[in-house]
């Protein structure tokens, strides 16, 4: 079982750095990932929100539904450890 | 991003990480996992992502250690592999 | 031959860091031993997309010269912001929400593990599937 996951661990790996061949250079500053939306995030900060620190800006003002979903996330998970773990009352006999 | 600084943490990080899954008692996998996303915290305030690095260090350093300490109380220690 | 190491080193660390969460969540027998290694394949995943951020010289995305004030921003016009010489700031956003929600998951799943730990009194997943087919 082991020599078995050591195998499609590894599987995995080499498949995983054939696909990193193509991927942009580290630290490419012309990447698809930071040409495409980000420069406007950057940009229109101060104007939008007058916030230097982009991060806060984009997590609070640009993209706040999605800090909503993660609320509502942290809240179930909350939720579901105590239904799990509190005492639970036994009601029997009926 | 410094080459020499990112190599030694990275070396430290894989040793971190090979330790906690071997270690047979499982407090001293749980403290040694803190100890792994601690130098993940570093790794990432040299790629300039501060942001991360520091809910990192507070949530799942902090928050995750003493989730997994509790975890392992309730339970056994030793672990058999 | 070492141009091409540098630019991709980063990503086989990551791809490093996955195959030992990868191995421990498939190979250790204790539960505890499996979340582990299920912490360290997260990180491992926003390791990767933390690199996919950053730009080379580049420093933490908060704005120098930022007065606070909207008007400054657009009345001098002058001081425009240099985006090059920002990180990105999208995956840092993304990989926040993606830190919190490992850990509501690492929470669930600790309890889970105190529940099976009260119901068999093992961790160990061999002994309790021979406790569950005996019934």
């Amino acid at each position: 079982m082991k020599i078995l996951s050591l195998i499609a661990g590894v599987l995995m790996g080499a498949a995983l750095i054939y696909g990193s061949l193509d991927m942009p250079k580290w630290g490419d500053p012309h990447s698809p990932a930071s040409t495409h939306v980000s420069p406007y995030y950057l940009q229109h900060s101060i104007e939008h929100a007058a916030t230097p620190n982009v991060v806060t800006t984009v997590l609070a003002d640009y993209r706040g539904y999605d800090t909503l979903g993660e609320t509502t996330v942290v809240f179930t998970a909350g939720m579901a450890c105590l239904l799990l773990l509190g005492k639970r009352r036994k009601r029997q006999g009926k | 991003m410094i080459l020499p600084f990112d190599l030694i943490l990275v070396l430290f990080v894989y040793i971190c990480a090979i330790a906690a899954i071997t270690i047979k008692d499982l407090l001293s996998a749980v403290v040694i996992l803190g100890a792994y996303s601690f130098f993940m915290c570093l790794l990432w305030t040299q790629m300039a992502a501060i942001d991360v690095a520091f809910t990192e260090a507070s949530v799942s350093a902090g928050i995750g250690t003493v989730l997994m300490i509790g975890a392992v109380s309730k339970t056994k220690r030793r672990s058999n592999d | 031959m070492f141009e091409f190491i540098v630019s991709y080193y980063n990503y086989w660390m990551y791809i490093g860091l996955m195959m030992i969460g990868f191995y421990a969540m498939m190979a250790k027998r204790n539960l505890v031993k499996k979340i582990i290694g299920m912490n360290i394949f997260q990180s491992a995943i926003i390791f990767f997309y933390i690199s996919t951020s950053v730009k080379k010289g580049a420093t933490v995305p908060i704005l120098e010269n930022a007065h606070g004030h909207a008007t400054h921003g657009i009345e001098h016009g002058a001081n425009a912001i240099n985006v090059m010489q920002y990180a990105n700031p999208l995956p840092h956003v993304l990989m926040l929400t993606a830190i919190v929600v490992m850990v509501a998951t690492l929470g669930v799943a600790l309890a889970v593990v105190i529940l099976i730990y009260r119901r068999y009194g093992t961790l160990e997943e061999d002994e309790i599937m021979k406790l569950v087919r005996r019934g």
